[in-house]
């Protein structure tokens, strides 16, 4: 009964909604009067709009290596910890989850400004005579982005490397093996599947990370969430911003389908 | 209603007094001129609101897709207030806003017209918004009109952000970004309405408005009632309201600094001196005719991002 009523909550509130969006982007036109495939036509002719679909999966794939390798240490370290310290590791890890994505974005003007935090230490300090430029670029961006999204490449790590049986680096040790060969030939292979999990949730997240896009990576960054913004609301053609919006959808849905095989690639690998 | 600035003052000034005067609870959403099309536009059978408030850019695009009920000025008692000018069959203005250069006068000089946005003294520290505002799209054709374009042709403005890009400061897409960024410094001259100078003013930021040596631009923010709108009665006792001498006068002080379209009500002493001293002077301001700047500006809006991409 429960089920029957989740499977039409799920129904009416997400599969009907995506529904009208397909069918929303096969009109030709804004005003909405014959079907056709033009907004894809119009999507895919024009070189602009690839090199803006580019631009933000590649967003997505630097973020996730950013938070891939900032986050695995982070996540040895936290299973290596006292299991007093833990929680309140846990605490400090899933913080960024507790605050708002607006408070948090405008929080990262302050830092990266040309006033901001990261410029007035590295003047005083003497390092450099003239403000970097940190806000409005792809690098600040991808810092920021990083912070935001970390928590969900650290909390499925650390669930699957707390699972790991700890026997298991005794008995690497007890083989001969040093401390690195037990870390990438058996910490490493068995904790993939977390890794894995981690990277899809970064990627689909820090793609789509509209507040965060617009307001660090600035005016200059056309990405596509912020292309699907200005479709809908400043120039009205929702046609072609629920095209791009399926487009966005499908280059995101493709990602998530290779790094599920991956992942089951792995859990089996991690069985052998 | 407008977030900000607008918001406040009408939630502390406008909805008490209709509350007191004609007896009607107003709900007050905070939505973007555009994003309160997009939201009666979504549902026009049933609209969630039954009043909106536009810039005449999308108050042109409403009228032209029908959302807009037929305006009845016989229904207000205080249409008599405002001069004929300020209204028409589908709406009435509700306060003038007055575009220019914004500075911070502790970091820079003061700038004297549009050019010099793009002067060497000012590089890396000039921040633009695109079409997507009206303050945006009127200040880019003043800055097209001084290089030979006018209200249908922004080439000229073009050209000269292309050149000057190198030197950009900020560019800013999302609006609501750009109060920020001129607080946290990351920019010192912007162009921007005189109330949201005001407004951060007040706020203790260090912010100046200048009106350009060519002349700053004046436009009126206008209410309209929604077609299908539910309490269509009401929504005249609210306008009414928003009419009204004591309201309008009271929305003109700052921090809100709405400037008023009520007769009754002297723009002084409210405002710096040097900003606006009568209806007489603000009517002489640059004005752009919205009909001949709209159908162009879904071009002007693409082209501005393909323009400014890195």
């Amino acid at each position: 009964m429960a089920g029957r009523a989740l499977s039409l909550f799920f129904l009416l509130f997400f599969l009907m909604p995506l529904g009208l969006l397909a069918v929303v982007s096969l009109y030709t036109s804004p005003e909405m009067a014959a079907m056709g495939p033009t907004q894809y036509a119009k999507f895919g002719g024009d070189g602009f709009n690839w090199s803006v679909l580019f631009a933000t999966l590649l967003l997505g794939v630097k973020t996730v290596a950013l938070t891939a390798v900032i986050g695995y240490p982070l996540a040895l370290v936290f299973t290596e910890a006292h299991r007093r310290l833990q929680p309140i590791l846990l605490f400090v890890i899933i913080l960024p989850l507790l605050t708002s994505v607006v408070v948090r974005t405008f929080a990262w003007i302050v830092i990266l400004g040309r006033d901001g935090l990261v410029n007035r230490v590295l003047m005083d300090l003497g390092l450099i005579t003239a403000p970097l430029r940190l806000l409005h670029t792809e690098l600040g961006l991808v810092i920021a982005l990083s912070q935001i999204e970390m928590p969900l490449m650290l909390l499925p790590l650390i669930s699957l490397m707390s699972r790991l049986d700890p026997n298991l680096k005794d008995a690497s040790a007890a083989l001969g093996a040093g401390r690195w060969r037990t870390l990438f030939r058996v910490i490493v292979p068995l904790s993939l599947p977390g890794l894995l999990a981690g990277c899809l949730l970064v990627f689909s997240s820090s793609v789509t990370a509209f507040v965060s896009q617009t307001i660090i990576g600035g005016g200059r960054m056309v990405l596509l969430p912020f292309y699907i913004w200005q479709q809908a609301t400043t120039l009205f053609n929702w046609p072609f911003a629920a095209a791009i919006s399926i487009v966005l959808l499908l280059s995101v849905l493709t990602v998530v389908v290779v790094l599920n095989a991956l992942g089951r690639r792995s859990r089996a690998y991690a069985h052998v | 209603m407008y977030p900000g600035p607008w918001e406040e003052g009408y939630r502390a000034v406008v909805t008490p007094y209709v509350k007191r005067t004609a007896d009607v609870e107003v709900i007050t959403t905070p939505l973007l001129a555009l994003d309160q099309i997009a939201k009666i536009k979504a549902a026009r059978a049933n609209p969630p609101l039954d009043v909106f408030l536009l810039d005449p850019g999308p108050a042109v695009v409403a009228i032209e897709d029908g959302l807009v009920d037929k305006f009845d000025p016989s229904r207000l008692k205080n249409i008599g207030n405002v001069n004929k000018a300020f209204y028409d069959d589908w709406g009435v203005a509700v306060a003038a806003q007055i575009v220019g250069i914004a500075y911070n006068p502790k970091k820079v000089e003061r700038p004297t017209g549009w050019k010099d946005l793009f002067s060497p003294k000012y590089y890396g520290k000039v921040g633009i918004s695109g079409f997507g505002t009206t303050f945006g799209t009127s200040s880019l054709i003043e800055i097209s009109k001084l290089y030979g374009g006018s209200e249908t042709n922004v080439e000229p403005a073009f050209e000269v952000l292309k050149k000057w890009l190198p030197n950009v400061g900020v560019i800013a897409q999302n609006p609501v970004a750009v109060n920020t960024l001129f607080q946290q410094g990351q920019m010192d001259v912007t162009y921007t309405n005189y109330q949201t100078v005001s407004t951060l003013k007040a706020r203790g930021v260090d912010i100046e408005f200048v009106k350009p040596d060519t002349g700053p631009i004046t436009f009126y923010t206008t209410i309209h009632v929604v077609k299908n709108a539910a309490n269509k009665d009401n929504a005249y006792k609210y306008i009414d309201a928003i009419l009204s001498t004591e309201v309008q006068a009271a929305l003109q002080k700052p921090p809100y600094s709405l400037l008023s379209v009520n007769k009754n009500v002297p723009l002084q002493p409210d405002m710096p001196v040097d900003l606006v001293k009568s209806h007489e002077e603000l009517a002489k301001f640059v004005h752009h005719d919205w009909r001949k700047i709209n159908p162009n500006r879904a071009a002007w809006i693409e082209r501005f991002n393909r323009e400014v991409r890195q």
